[in-house]
């Protein structure tokens, strides 16, 4: 007997409506999505129902962000402010561990090996640390993952380009890492929300029934 | 204020669209109810941010259906109206009716 093949809605617009959705609606809402994809799929074409369910993903995505602030404002505040004194705690770590062992194994013998782990030391720190404070922050806010790391990302994203804009004037004055501050200013707050991705993942994958994964 | 709560121009259409449909309202069918009586694409993220909204002030209540096949072995969340969203609904009515009495919108508008 003909069967019709089983049509996919975008994985990328799928992966992003289940990591915004929190638990309670984690069946309803992207179940409804692919309930109605399919049904469009079949009477007005795939194209037309890919371009629908992007659609509807960025708009619901869109609405679980603001929900998720109106929902809880103290928590993500509260998270947010703890980040932020997370960050001066884990400052630096990174570089002091890496300086204690080239010290330990006295690279600064040969200065080029010296420096370059330096810097790189430096580079590593600027991606880790605020992944590690997003993973903290995402296990303390449980359900609302990506709205706490986004608004962290967001507060310290815009702190440090006021930092950098400050900067500016006095660029020519001093020899600046631009490296590292660049890093600072536009990477780190991506790591925030890439360590809370990954916790909301994790969390997923493990409350995820079993009779979800075998459809 | 509680008890004397009128409902926003949204939750009132997504409580009538839900008075609408009786026992099958489910994100799917509230949204295409919506589409097709007002001509107004809607979110189904919009949608459960009302409902869910509406649900906290005990004006609906919803329950889990059965998972299905075609939903990707997901459940249906399916919503009915309370006593006390009837009451609400009946409230912002009779408040809108006496708001517009004696107003001519036709010219008011020209």
């Amino acid at each position: 007997m003909f069967q019709a093949p089983f049509v996919r809605p975008p994985r990328i617009a799928v992966w992003l409506v289940d990591l915004f959705t929190p638990n309670k609606q984690s069946e309803s809402i992207p179940g409804d999505l692919l309930e109605e994809f399919s049904e469009l799929a079949s009477k007005s074409g795939v194209a037309f129902a890919r371009r629908w369910y992007w659609r509807q993903s960025v708009k619901t995505v869109a609405h679980l962000i603001a929900t998720g602030f109106l929902v809880a404002p103290w928590l993500t505040a509260g998270t947010v402010v703890a980040g932020c004194l997370l960050w001066p705690v884990f400052y630096g770590s990174t570089q002091k561990a890496v300086v204690a062992v080239l010290d330990k194994y006295q690279v600064y013998a040969h200065i080029d090996a010296h420096v370059f782990w330096l810097i790189y030391a430096l580079l590593i720190e600027r991606l880790v640390e605020p992944f590690i404070i997003g993973c903290i922050i995402a296990v303390a806010a449980k359900g609302r993952e990506m709205v706490v790391t986004m608004t962290l990302g967001l507060v310290v994203g815009a702190s440090n380009g006021a930092g950098l804009a400050h900067l500016m004037p006095h660029w020519s004055e001093a020899n600046f890492p631009l490296a590292p501050l660049l890093l600072t200013t536009f990477v780190s707050p991506v790591m925030f929300v890439i360590g809370g991705g990954i916790v909301r993942e994790i969390r997923s994958a493990m409350s995820r029934r079993p009779s979800a994964t075998h459809c | 204020m509680s008890g004397r709560d009128y409902l926003g121009e949204f939750e009132h259409i997504v409580v009538l669209a839900l008075l609408r449909l009786s026992g099958r309202a489910y994100g799917v069918t509230v949204r295409q109810e919506i589409e097709a009586r007002i001509g107004r694409e809607v979110s189904i993220g919009a949608i459960y941010a009302t409902l869910d909204r509406l649900e906290a002030k005990g004006y609906v209540k919803s329950q889990l259906g059965e998972p299905t096949p075609e939903r990707g072995g997901r459940s249906k969340r399916f919503f009915h109206v309370t006593g006390k969203g009837i009451a609400a609904v009946n409230r912002s009515h009779r408040a809108i009716k006496t708001m517009t009495e004696g107003l001519d919108l036709v010219r008011s508008c020209s």
